[in-house]
């Protein structure tokens, strides 16, 4: 019985990859065509991704002189899993919960930590210099998003009095935790992107070094490595669905609709960035990130103890 | 127990999955390598040198404040389950803690050694 | 068979995706490009179908082209454009698709890709030798060999050297091709950049010879004296003979908007510079609001703005030793060649003129002087230029004793060093560098002015 609820579970996690990602090349499509002032039609642009992706695969795979092979393969495959595996961490429904841990945020912080290491595989190991550099700067960008990121978790975890993540959306029945701890979904959200290193963080595949880590990437491996990638921010939205927004927790509909609406409403957002904001400098990044969101988060820790406290009285 | 085993089915699945997809180009797309198309690409023109050296990470100092901090990060996470129980003391623990890290942050940042251009 | 035939049928409804070389004459076509629904222009060689290969390209040009070529992964193919169909002698790629009508180009693609994914024409062979440029010369397992980890040349190519640093470390430090093909930079524009992590520490612009060795002889074709057209040929006309001053106006208000529409494209905002290029390729006097909406936006965002401010400062002096234009402009440097002429004083013309020096000042420097210029337009009705030998550019001054482009190509090194690679991009882009403008020699441009 149990294993049956796991297995469905799991199934379900393999679901919502594949419609999470989908939907996200589609949104932002539309959003582009929105804001170059094209035409949008929705339809149209729905076989779109699957049009380039058929374009793509069809591409051989070119290599540099001296790559390190291994790692260059392993790279999309390695930020897939991870993403995949922060996704399992995340309740779709009450008791739909993949990856059922006592300890669901650190096994989220976990994966999304080495997310740091797959992306600087696909940078270095082409061998040639500008994916070089975008490699090295994701370890820059990477090491400053890291501790907001899992500092907003843990303070989502202080009213729950659990690091699971089933509790913290079950501790928001009255308050949901957007309200109760204001700073916490835009400084997640901001991490969240660096994460994925999408739009105004997209650091390390910046149009300055002419797509960077990914640049000497064809073929098949280009769509993995861009599908690993959507995937990520799936799991970002689909975390901060449940820990900010009340996951499941929604009068009428059942929970999955609830958690799939409020993974969308986050996911919309974090995919239109890359069309209104531009990519910030790498330096200014890292000295706001330590100078201005770590303390921001840290406070936002303090908040929620303080609250915490008097609503446990 | 599950939970465990099913993050590390997931992981492995879609890892190996992966792997198959992508040697699944050969299928497709076989490719043959020649000398000009393995040249790095910077704009047409081959390098003189192998892109990895010695890479000079200039925003090492930032490095060095990142593990502690993620240290403190650690031991939040334990904190962070029996906050409520030990009620106003874990809070002032906690808050000096990391008063004297951000301390830190504060040196570094007046130092401009978050900056590295 | 079964299954790429399929996807061959899928990816034909997809846009063509092409890498594009742009040589001498093609800059009134090669913007425009972007607009089109059939074809995406792309940064990368690896993630394209088709080299599009437009305007004349000098010999040391065409070498780099051909390690273009063979960059793209295959099936590959080359789609080639050039004003009045001349191809250079050393022309190698064999088997183009030629187009002489610049407006077939996007299908000319969308056909050659779709044709190329199906397998019903054969993919574009290397140009380059199949020789390995740096054969295997190491020792050991891993070909490390020599004395110790760095003495001798794994896998046939060296590992860089080591060079001293301003913090007193002494690290690696390598050399980066930059060009002439690289997409943030302007096409055509060659560095040789030394960099240690991200930070550049020299660069230097290397000689044609330097660029194509094997290439370069003593008869070696160049593309010669340009003929002038469009936008270019108005400025240079406006040297020796009455211009409408609208005409003029416009053409200036469009070169600025098509130069930011790139600038947000590189700043990583691609759809709104597709917005900004549409409303270049429409922008008339009467229908300013446009613009002036452009403007406003730009100043609200604060990510562009975090992005260029205090980045690539020109100082002041570095700005008078400038021929003129925008980029001195920005920097506190009144010059504008319009000043000097009576029509302009007519119409209460005063320069645009901002003191930070830095990339966001050239930038509303830029954006400013179109709205300007469409305000003047409108203003000058049938008024004509006044022709007094020098006439004010987009770029800066066309007709005195050298181009504000080559000036800028030659204040490159000093300005970039000591940058982080992101924010040289940012300032290489913000100067809006005319490659054509400053690969034209003096007496080129004044032959061509007088015939």
């Amino acid at each position: 019985m149990n294993a049956l609820r796991v297995v469905i579970a799991v199934v379900s996690v393999g679901a919502v990859s594949v419609a999470g990602i989908y939907l996200a090349a589609w949104v932002d499509l539309l959003v582009g065509r929105a804001v170059a002032g094209l035409e949008v039609r929705p339809l149209d642009a729905l076989s779109a991704p699957l049009r380039w992706g058929a374009a793509t695969a069809l591409k051989t795979r070119t290599t540099t002189e001296r790559p390190d092979a291994e790692t260059w393969a392993l790279a999309p495959a390695l930020l897939a899993a991870l993403a995949a595996v922060g996704l399992a961490a995340v309740p779709l429904a009450p008791g739909l919960l993949a990856a059922d841990v006592a300890n669901g945020i650190v096994l989220f912080g976990a994966a999304m930590a080495l997310v740091v290491v797959a992306v600087f595989l696909q940078g270095w190991s082409p061998n040639s210099p500008l994916p070089m550099i975008g490699g090295y700067r994701f370890i820059a960008e990477g090491l400053s998003y890291e501790i907001p990121l899992a500092v907003v978790l843990i303070a989502a975890a202080l009213p729950a009095r659990s690091l699971a993540i089933a509790p913290i959306v079950t501790s928001q029945e009255h308050l949901w935790n957007i309200v109760r701890q204001p700073l916490g979904l835009p400084l997640y959200l901001m991490a969240g992107l660096g994460l994925a290193f999408w739009g105004p963080l997209a650091l390390p595949e910046g149009q300055d070094l002419a797509g960077g880590s990914s640049l000497e990437t064809s073929g098949v491996s280009r769509i993995l490595w861009r599908t690993a990638q959507l995937l990520v921010l799936v799991a970002v939205a689909a975390m901060g669905a449940a820990v900010f927004l009340g996951g499941w927790l929604g009068p009428l509909f059942p929970g999955a609709a609830w958690m799939i609406v409020k993974t969308i409403i986050l996911l919309v957002p974090l995919i239109a960035t890359r069309h209104f904001v531009a990519r910030v400098p790498t330096e200014r990044y890292v000295v706001v990130s330590w100078a201005i969101l770590i303390p921001l988060s840290l406070l936002d820790v303090f908040i929620a103890g303080i609250q915490a406290l008097v609503a446990a009285r | 127990m599950h939970g465990i085993a099913a993050a590390l089915a997931i992981f492995f699945v879609t890892l190996v999955g992966f792997l198959i997809l992508r040697a699944s180009e050969r299928h497709i797309a076989p490719s043959k390598s020649t000398a000009p198309a393995r040249v790095p690409f910077t704009g047409g023109r081959a390098p003189d040198t192998h892109a990895w050296n010695r890479y000079h990470v200039r925003y090492y100092p930032m490095t060095l404040l990142f593990l502690a901090f993620d240290m403190e990060m650690v031991f939040m996470y334990p904190w962070a389950v029996v906050f409520v129980d030990e009620g106003l003391i874990a809070l002032i623990e906690m808050f000096m803690f990391i008063v004297i890290l951000l301390f830190g942050i504060l040196y570094t940042w007046r130092e401009r050694a978050l900056e590295w251009a | 068979m079964g299954v790429k035939a399929a996807l061959a049928r899928l990816a034909a409804g997809a846009p063509a995706r092409c890498f594009a070389v742009v040589g001498a004459e093609a800059d009134e076509i090669a913007p425009w490009l972007r607009l089109d629904p059939e074809l995406v222009i792309v940064d990368s060689p690896r993630a394209a179908d088709v080299l599009l290969v437009l305007g004349q390209l000098d010999d040391e040009m065409v070498r780099a082209a051909a390690g273009v070529h063979d960059a793209l992964p295959p099936p590959r193919g080359v789609v080639s454009w050039s004003p009045g169909g001349e191809r250079p002698v050393s022309w190698p790629f064999t088997d183009d698709v030629r187009v002489d009508d610049p407006a077939q180009i996007p299908a000319a693609c969308r056909r050659l890709r779709d044709e190329l994914l199906s397998g019903r024409r054969a993919s574009s062979p290397d140009i380059l030798p199949d020789i390995d440029p740096a054969p295997w010369r190491g020792v050991g397992p891993f070909g490390q060999g020599g004395a110790g980890m760095t003495g001798g040349v794994p896998y046939g190519r060296p590992l860089a050297a080591r060079a001293d640093d301003r913090d007193g470390l002494k690290l690696d430090q390598i050399l980066v091709r930059v060009g002439p093909y690289l997409p943030p930079f302007p096409s055509g524009l060659v560095l040789d950049v030394k960099i240690q992590g991200d930070v550049i520490q020299e660069v230097s612009i290397p000689t044609p010879a330097a660029v194509a060795p094997d290439l370069i002889s003593a008869g070696a074709h160049s593309a010669g004296a340009h003929s002038l057209t469009g936008e270019r040929a108005l400025f240079n006309a406006a040297v020796t003979q009455p211009v409408p001053v609208a005409d003029i106006e416009v053409a200036r208000a469009r070169h600025h908007l098509v130069w930011l529409a790139e600038a947000l494209r590189v700043s990583g905002l691609e759809a709104y510079g597709r917005r900004v290029l549409k409303l270049a390729r429409t922008v008339r006097p009467e229908a300013a609001e446009p613009v002036d909406d452009l403007s406003r936006w730009l100043r609200r965002n604060v990510s562009l703005r975090w992005g260029t401010s205090g980045v690539g400062m020109v100082s002041a002096s570095r700005a008078a030793a400038l021929p003129g234009g925008p980029v001195a402009r920005a920097a506190g440097d009144g010059r504008d060649a319009r000043s000097l002429d009576p029509a302009y004083e007519r119409l209460g013309f005063t320069p645009v003129v901002l003191e930070d020096g830095d990339a966001l000042a050239r930038w509303r420097v830029r954006v400013d002087e179109a709205q300007q210029a469409l305000a003047l337009a409108q203003r000058a009705g049938e008024s004509l230029t006044t022709p007094i030998g020098l006439v004010e550019g987009p770029c800066g001054p066309i007709g005195g004793e050298r181009s504000t482009s080559a000036a800028l190509v030659t204040m490159l090194p000093e300005l970039l060093v000591g940058m982080e690679w992101g924010d040289a991009v940012t300032t290489v882009v913000s100067l809006d560098i005319d490659m054509a403008e400053a690969a034209l020699p003096h007496d080129a441009a004044v032959a061509s002015r007088a015939s």
